[in-house]
């Protein structure tokens, strides 16, 4: 396959400008590797091999990123960090990022640790080292204009303490238990993030939190999720208004409570050191709901919310439809599996959930239902309401003007009727529907179309793919890897490639995915999806020229057609949608992709 | 053996006709008269004007009330058949009378498809006169029409039914009714041979007297004011009879509608009709000489004439033929020894020229019966009536003087045969 293997040095061009960067490091082999790779990204990189080598650099040259290694001989990165910090100050600070193996040693040091800017665990992503080292120099580029503008407050001496605003606010309770907090709507809303903030979205692990004091609405939160590593902090709510999307109500703060939040945050360090920065770093919402899942240790729990149109929340500070949209689609992918919470009835006019049920007329729909028991008179046949045989206490019968006595002998109750007080019908058993809260529209119960919602777990695979990454899953979205493909088609494909070595015989293999699979399964339920998946692949089958093979497989299907180049077998692929799709009752989104005998080199 | 059917030949050939007249006296009496009434009364209808009756009536709301007990199966063909109708009803009211199958559930069903108006479901089976009581009760027709589940219509069955209604004296129209499943045994040949003979000729016949007494259960109209001035129908069984019998004497005429065609399914087997034909036999006797003796009691405030002749044809012909013709077989055999058979068997051929005729007349005057594929078995049929369900009449008569047996039907709840009247 193409772009799997050989690292790109394509990367190059991407670089910016070029930075002045100071790499102390005591090994030459990482030393090595960051030089050229630094360099190649086109910064100029020194070197140090130890803790005063550093230190006098710093103090010679003006750097914009300093990379420290933890365990430094002679001077550890901690004091490099702390002595530089008080030394330096505005355009000569450079960015100081700590390098270590030993992240729970590091952190153990909570004050010292605050004098850098960005803690990153080895082993060393190198080429997500290089972004990281662009994005810091960025930062501080920021930072640096920001203090120069006039009006705006001095940077104070700790850059982590700088972007608090300087607005007199009484603090909260919480904020005395020693936690480092994101304030929201201070340093992040949905316009801006503060300096603090921008930093904890490149993974600083100092910030235990974020700490919500005014009432937002949903749709703010999700600018959590536009960014990065902001996703994985607890979200600790003062407004009480986030209910279960929150992670820690802070509304009412108890010895209990207080020793909660503080497992909360251990908890969460905890698990974010072991997500793969591939997951903190996402770009993709699907990862980021995934390492969200991973780092809060629990599953995605629906659970009803009367406050929501659709009235189930999930337990994450995100809006349910694009949490449903997401989990589906990891879903697909095995990353998490579905169990059923709830089947909602759905109005049809407004999509809305919450539905008023009653019983009503079948006819006129009114709700202004009465029950009537009839009674049968035995000796004159006669059948009809109890109302037509009282007079008084006693039961006279209308037709024949006997008393009814003696139940069971003369006369018995053998049903009821339901009447309409609003047009007089009468029937056996009432009508079921609904009336929309939301848009007053009425539905009859069984014209509702339902929709499922689920809660949804992390598997095994979900779980190691948020601790190794996405190197453990083998395969990225939409990119065919030879690892994914079912054993059939890796038969037909050795002695297709074969063929081709021999003689040049071209062929195609043909990539199925199915656009619409969550939309399918979630509209119809994932049966009808399969169903349809099964004839589509069989008509299909039918409809391509022979010799080729077709073959099912996990998440999408291949074909394999012979004597045919990727080229030609693409001419065709409308004509081929469209026949195999014709007895279709669903769109399934078919998409088609060529690769032919070059793809395979 | 041989020698006694040639003396009996001989001894048929060499009688006169008084001596002929002595020998087959039962003939004489009681089949002669009947079939001589059914010549006539074909002979009156091919002269009776046609186009008598064709006033439209469509203005008439038309509600058909359909009582059923465990009818899952047959209910939906029957509405549908219906709603085919070239002249629909205007609502069909259905009554599960204790269905313990899933009959409720395919009544809500109909009604949630707007194919019925209403379906009621009884808890307890209160028998078929309470279940169209209650149906009655909700009608909102100017004519009622009464069907059974099991039966499936001709086109124009509805608008035929309630042409009569026209005349504001008509207080029921009786349809004719045609046996659907002719072709599926011996005892369904004979059964629509029998229909066609007793019911779409032999009720066109009575009604040009006034004598059709019977509006029958499976497809009827009623005027619902009438019905309702009535109070419906009263316990069953044979309510049918019953009521008929009671708007008579209230003063409504009752009419048969030919072209009104109901295909019912006849009984299959012989046991399964001996049954009906015990519990219809049974009935009719309990009603006639017991509930409405009046009708034949110069004395009593229902008396009258066209009653009084009705009362006196069953009498006669049903009653009367039934117990008289197992004596007069006694007395063929204790007055001439071995000749007695030839004089049956002559008897009886007698009987099947009389049958064939009529079986042809009753073919002419109802048109919609396919009558040729039954003509082969007319023979059978005439030795099947003549002898087979004379016998089981008899027995059923007997049994309902003695025993009283129709009490006991299991067509009525015995909850309510115990209070019945």
């Amino acid at each position: 396959m193409s772009a799997a293997g050989a690292p790109n040095l394509e990367l190059v061009s991407h670089a910016v400008a070029g930075r002045r960067v100071l790499v102390a490091e005591d090994s030459p082999t990482t030393h090595e590797i960051l030089k050229l790779l630094l360099t190649q990204r086109g910064h100029h990189v020194d070197i140090a091999t130890d803790g005063e080598q550093a230190l006098e650099a710093l103090r010679l040259n003006r750097y914009d990123v300093a990379l420290l290694d933890f365990h430094l001989p002679k001077m550890n990165g901690l004091r490099v960090a702390s002595t530089v910090r008080s030394e330096l100050h505005g355009r000569d600070l450079p960015k100081l990022v700590a390098i270590t193996a030993d992240l729970p040693g590091l952190l153990a040091h909570t004050e010292d640790c605050e004098n850098f800017d960005l803690v990153v665990a080895k082993p060393l992503d190198i080429y997500r080292l290089g972004q990281l080292v662009e994005e810091q120099a960025e930062l501080r580029d920021e930072q640096q204009t920001e203090s120069l503008e006039p009006g705006s407050s001095q940077l104070a001496p700790s850059p982590v303490r700088a972007a608090v605003p300087s607005t007199v606010r009484q603090p909260f309770a919480v904020e005395g238990l020693g936690y480092d907090f994101l304030l929201w709507p201070e340093d992040i809303d949905v316009r801006r993030l503060s300096a603090r903030a921008m930093q904890a979205t490149l993974g600083d692990p100092r910030f235990d939190a974020i700490l919500v004091t005014q009432p937002l609405s949903v749709e703010a939160l999700t600018s959590l999720w536009e960014r990065k590593a902001l996703y994985v902090l607890p979200v600790v709510d003062l407004t009480g208004t986030l209910g279960r999307m929150a992670d820690f109500d802070g509304t009412d703060l108890g010895a209990t409570e207080t020793e909660q939040l503080g497992r909360l945050v251990r908890d969460f360090q905890d698990r974010r050191a072991r997500l793969h920065r591939d997951l903190l770093f996402s770009e993709k919402l699907g990862e980021k709901l995934l390492a969200r899942m991973f780092v809060a240790n629990r599953p995605l729990t629906a659970a009803f919310d009367p406050r929501y149109r659709h009235l189930a929340a999930y337990d994450v500070p995100l809006g349910r439809r694009l949490v449903t949209r997401e989990a589906e689609a990891l879903c697909e992918h095995g990353l998490v599996k579905r169990e059923f919470f709830e089947r909602f009835h759905i109005c049809p006019s407004c999509d809305s959930y919450r539905l008023h049920v009653r019983e009503e007329c079948s006819q006129c729909r009114s709700s202004n239902l009465s029950e009537e028991q009839y009674l049968h008179h035995f000796r004159c046949a006669f059948q009809g309401p109890e109302g037509d045989f009282r007079r008084g206490d006693e039961l006279i019968c209308p037709k024949c003007h006997h008393e009814l006595t003696h139940f069971g002998f003369d006369y018995d109750r053998p049903g009821t009727m339901i009447m309409c007080g609003s047009c007089g019908h009468a029937a056996s058993e009432p009508s079921v529907g609904f009336v929309c809260l939301d848009c007053g529209v009425h539905t009859d119960s069984d014209l509702a179309t339902t929709r499922d919602v689920f809660s949804y777990h992390l598997t095994d695979q979900g779980i190691s793919f948020a601790e190794k990454g996405g190197a453990v899953l083998g395969y990225t979205r939409d990119v065919l890897r030879f690892a994914d493909l079912p054993l059939e088609l890796v038969v037909a494909l050795n002695a297709a490639a074969k063929l081709y070595n021999e003689d040049k015989t071209p062929f195609a293999l043909v990539n199925i995915l199915y656009r619409n699979e969550s939309e399918v399964a979630a509209e119809y339920g994932a049966r009808r999806f399969a169903q349809a998946r099964d004839l589509f692949i069989e008509n299909l089958r039918n409809a391509l020229p022979k010799p080729s093979t077709v073959v099912k497989g996990q998440s999408h299907d291949f074909a394999l057609l012979e004597a045919i180049g990727p080229d030609q077998a693409q001419v065709d692929f409308d004509h081929l949608k469209e026949r195999a799709g014709r007895t279709l009752s669903v769109d399934l989104g078919v998409m088609l992709q060529a690769f032919g005998p070059e793809d395979f080199s | 053996m041989w020698q006694t059917t040639s003396d009996g030949i001989t001894y048929l050939l060499s009688q006169s006709g008084e001596s002929l007249l002595r020998l087959f006296w039962f003939v004489a009496i009681f089949e002669i008269p009947r079939y001589t009434l059914g010549f006539v009364s074909v002979a009156a209808l091919s002269f009776r004007p046609n186009a008598e009756r064709r006033h439209v009536a469509g203005a008439d709301r038309v509600t058909v009330l359909i009582a059923g007990h465990n009818e899952e199966d047959s209910i939906e063909r029957c509405v549908q058949s219906l709603l085919e109708q070239s002249r629909p009803p205007d609502e069909i009211i259905v009554v599960s009378d204790g269905s313990t199958d899933r009959m409720p559930e395919k009544l809500r069903q109909l009604q949630e498809r707007a194919l019925i108006k209403e379906g009621h479901c009884t808890q307890v089976r209160s028998g078929k006169s309470a279940a169209v009581n209650l149906a009655l009760r909700r009608a909102t027709g100017d004519v009622v029409i009464n069907v059974d589940c099991d039966c499936t219509f001709d086109r124009h069955a509805l608008k035929k039914i309630i042409e009569p209604f026209v005349d504001p004296r008509v207080g029921a129209v009786a349809g004719n009714i045609i046996v659907g499943n002719a072709d599926r045994s011996l005892m369904t040949r004979f059964q629509a041979i029998e229909y066609l003979i007793s019911i779409s000729q032999g009720k066109q016949a009575a009604d040009l007297i006034d004598q059709m007494t019977c509006v029958s259960g499976a497809f009827g109209a009623f005027r619902r004011a009438a019905l309702n001035r009535v109070g419906g129908l009263d316990a069953g069984g044979g309510e049918d009879l019953d009521v008929t019998l009671r708007l008579r004497s209230a003063g409504w005429r009752t009419l048969f509608a030919p072209e009104a065609i109901c295909y019912t399914n006849a009984p299959e087997t012989l046991a399964v009709l001996v049954r009906q034909r015990f519990r219809w036999e049974r009935d009719a006797v309990r009603l006639r000489y017991r509930k409405h003796s009046g009708l034949m009691n110069p004395f009593s405030s229902s008396f009258s004439v066209p009653e009084l002749l009705h009362e006196i044809e069953f009498a006669i012909f049903n009653v009367g033929a039934a117990i008289i013709f197992p004596i007069y077989i006694m007395w063929l055999f204790a007055t001439y020894g071995d000749l007695a058979l030839m004089v049956l068997i002559g008897a009886q051929a007698g009987m099947l020229v009389l049958d064939s005729a009529t079986f042809v007349l009753a073919a002419l005057v109802s048109p919609k019966v396919k009558a040729l594929p039954l003509a082969p078995y007319v023979v059978g049929y005439s030795l099947f009536n003549g002898f087979v369900m004379r016998f089981v009449r008899l027995a059923a008569y007997l049994q309902e003087w003695v025993v009283e047996a129709s009490y006991r039907d299991t067509y009525v709840p015995s909850k309510v045969h115990r209070v019945r009247r």
